[in-house]
């Protein structure tokens, strides 16, 4: 028995300034059960653990991987301890380091409460600074806010599969982040003829031209893994805020900057240019079935 | 003799300092060590992003600050003259997903928080099924991402209504994972049927059962917290829904309150550092959540509980336990008359156009949580959030203590802890 526990791979879940959103949103997890009993939990702020909150601040146990909640702030404390001690020195001996959610990735919302100071793991926005440089190739930023639970799941996965996570420039896998939140939205053929929603609340019209959203330069698979595995912001008509990306939060989120009538952002790599020549092609046509309702209910029900 | 404890599996941190004479809790102030600063975060933003920045104050209750941030939008555009007035679909469906948010909240609370404290105190081995209370939380999630697209951190209401446009088939679906629930929830946390557990009318009814339900009770019954983790016997709740009633308590006499009584007060906690304030009613302190909102309605198993054991512990405890079933019916009635015929938003004027005050009142799982926001040309000029946390727990003196403080009196060290939980501490939200 003894020895079948040990060889578990032991991770340590470690918060900075968060809302819980990223344990929030990995508890929805639907094999949570299953994946977790593949590993000792040695601390989780939540769930079971092997050790108390004041036992892992006397640093004296090590995890293989050390998993990161909220945004690093240097002058925190936790049971008195300088989360710096605490965050390099779970750093120094995991394995594998991840950066859960917006916050620990780039420093999200709460790199506002004290912008001077607060940042993620490895990069303030898409700068690299932080504590944990010296690491930082050991670090897998799951941006997100929150965390999507099937993300988590993918890379603890791979972990235990012993195989290869590849990542982007910003440390985010590319097998869950080359996509576009854009991929797979139900409005996707209003985009490309360019017919807006006219309105909230709303199954027709695409929300990229009038109520801001971003899911055309956000990487991100939110269209493609569904939400609690059952939709997603744009499906059900809330514009895209760009929650995976270093310069989240932004403004203005529920309306669209536009500049000559078209967005001012436009699709990752494809040129301002060719977008206009493009839309203003697409603008030409009347098409009547994509400019009506999508169901027309006879009746009231 | 003084203590220190650091409270954790709670919705982030707190800690109790313990003044304790002759083995008992003489008294005990409360801190919340982690500020986070939203409310800063929020001023010269566009009133709207609200919506999408407050539901991060809080991971397990983001939703109720949703409602609470559109609900005081809404309330700024009534002021500024241009009153919005939400179909019956909207409100159905904004109260539907609030209520499942609450829902996902309780069995959270029962299978991770409550289960493993009691375990403790009891030093004798319960149910070991945490991941139980995750399973039917993340139902409940599924059901609120049917209308809202995910959870957490929703941002589907809007002035003016819900962005989405929810066909049969999602309603249909949504009664699904509501049947799962229910059925869950009988066979494995109550070990009886929804309608035979509500139609209960004493407590001496729990006996028959057994269930992780019936097991608590009897455990809180051996550890006396019938008998413990008394507060005012007064209830508060602030928002206006279709499952509770707005009112203030003092025992069982009920009367209409009016949320701008509301007040804050400094907290009292001289040797650590703290961020919360502490809230009141016309300078009182009051209980709120579950316990409150049951008492406010009419069940004869509450009024019966209430009789014997007050707003003990074991009152508090079984209220929630209660307050999850009722919602559960609440919630199921509310999706089977969900019409989709009227429209899912209705146009307002352009945000910029509003310069107006809003207030915004919900009844979040914990309790009334108020947003009060002033905007000029729709910029946020101020934005101010009172959590249910700072009415339970706060920090306040001996002279004049919050109900979680009173509560902990002449207690054991190990039962003032255990009743501190009853209260479910939301230290995130505190610390907004
Ligand atoms: S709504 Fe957003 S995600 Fe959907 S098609 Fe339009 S731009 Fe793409």
């Amino acid at each position: 028995m003894h020895s079948k526990q040990d060889k578990k791979l032991k991770i340590l879940w470690f918060r900075g300034v968060t809302c819980n959103g990223n344990t929030h949103s990995f508890l929805n997890l639907p094999h949570l059960e299953q994946l977790l009993n593949r590993f000792e939990i040695l601390y989780h702020p939540i769930l079971e653990s092997t050790l108390s909150l004041v036992e892992i601040t006397k640093l004296k146990d090590k995890c293989d991987i050390f998993i990161f909640e909220g945004a690093y702030d240097p002058l925190m404390r936790r049971n008195e301890v300088l989360i710096g001690d605490i965050v390099t020195h779970y750093a120094k001996n995991a394995k594998h380091i991840i950066a859960a959610g917006s916050c620990a990735s780039f420093g999200g919302i709460f790199k506002a409460s004290a912008p001077q100071r607060n940042s993620g793991l490895i990069f303030n926005e898409d700068v690299e600074y932080g504590p944990l440089q010296s690491y930082k190739d050991r670090v897998i930023n799951l941006s997100g806010c929150p965390i999507h639970p099937e993300w988590l799941s993918y890379v603890l996965g791979m972990i235990l599969n012993k195989k290869e996570i590849e990542v982007d420039s910003l440390h985010r896998p590319i097998e869950l982040y080359s996509n576009l939140a854009h991929h797979g939205c139900t409005r996707n053929e209003y985009f490309e003829w360019k017919v807006d929603a006219d309105n909230f609340g709303e199954k027709e019209g695409c929300l990229f031209y009038k109520q801001g959203c971003r899911a055309p330069m956000t990487h991100s698979s939110c269209n493609k893994i569904l939400w609690n595995n059952v939709s997603s912001k744009t499906r059900v008509g809330t514009p895209c805020f760009g929650c995976t990306e270093p310069n989240f939060p932004l403004t203005n989120l529920f309306s669209t900057k536009t500049n000559m009538s078209i967005p001012k952002d436009v699709p990752v790599g494809i040129s301002k240019r060719s977008y206009l020549t493009l839309t203003g092609i697409a603008k030409t046509f009347y098409i009547k079935r994509l400019e009506g309702k999508l169901i027309d209910y006879k009746r009231d029900n | 003799m003084i203590t220190k404890e650091i409270i954790e599996k709670i919705e982030g941190e707190a800690s109790v300092e313990f003044e304790i004479k002759d083995n008992l809790v003489e008294f005990a102030t409360i801190s919340f060590p982690h500020f986070r600063g939203i409310e800063m975060i929020l001023n010269g933003k566009n009133a709207l992003d609200a919506l999408v920045i407050t539901p991060r104050v809080c991971g397990i209750c983001g939703h109720a600050h949703l409602m609470a941030s559109v609900r005081a939008i809404e309330d700024a555009y009534k002021n500024a003259g241009y009153e919005i007035k939400n179909n019956q679909k909207i409100e159905k469906i904004r109260e539907f997903t609030l209520i499942m948010e609450i829902i996902q909240n309780h069995f959270k609370w029962f299978y991770m928080t409550l289960i493993p404290e009691l375990e403790k105190l009891h030093s004798t081995s319960l149910v070991q099924t945490p991941l139980k209370g995750a399973f039917a939380a993340s139902l409940a999630a599924k059901a609120i991402a049917t209308f809202a697209g995910q959870w957490p951190h929703s941002s589907y209401m809007i002035p003016g209504g819900i962005t989405s446009d929810p066909t049969n088939i999602d309603i249909l679906q949504v009664q699904t994972y509501l049947q799962e629930l229910s059925l869950f929830f009988e066979n494995e946390t109550l070990g009886t049927s929804l309608e035979d557990f509500l139609s209960f009318e004493s407590c001496k009814e729990f006996r028959g059962l057994n269930s992780d339900f019936s097991y608590i009770e009897e455990k809180l019954i051996s550890l006396e917290m019938h008998e413990k983790g008394f507060a005012y016997d007064k209830f508060l709740i602030l928002g206006k829904h279709s499952f509770t009633s707005v009112s203030k308590l003092n025992k069982t006499h009920a009367v209409g309150i009016d949320a701008k009584f509301v007040n804050t007060v400094e907290a009292y906690s001289p040797n650590q550092i703290t961020y919360a304030k502490n809230a009141q009613y016309k300078k009182e302190y009051y209980e709120t959540g579950p316990l409150s909102r049951m008492m406010a309605l009419n069940f004869p198993i509450i009024k019966n509980m209430h009789r014997r054991f007050k707003d003990s512990a074991y009152s508090r405890v079984m209220a929630r336990i209660f307050e999850l079933a009722y919602l559960l019916k609440k919630a199921s009635s509310l999706a089977t008359t969900l019409t989709i015929a009227e429209s899912s938003y209705n146009s307002v004027v352009d945000i910029s156009k509003i310069t107006a005050s809003g207030l915004g009142v919900v009844e979040a799982p914990r309790g009334p949580l108020l947003h009060k926001i002033e905007i000029e040309k729709g910029i946020i000029e101020s934005y101010k959030i009172i959590t249910p946390t700072q009415f339970n727990i706060g920090s306040s003196s001996l002279k004049n203590p919050t109900p979680a403080q009173k509560a902990m009196q002449k207690l054991s060290k190990e039962e003032a802890l255990f009743v501190f939980r009853t209260f479910d501490v939301c230290s995130v939200c505190t610390t907004h």
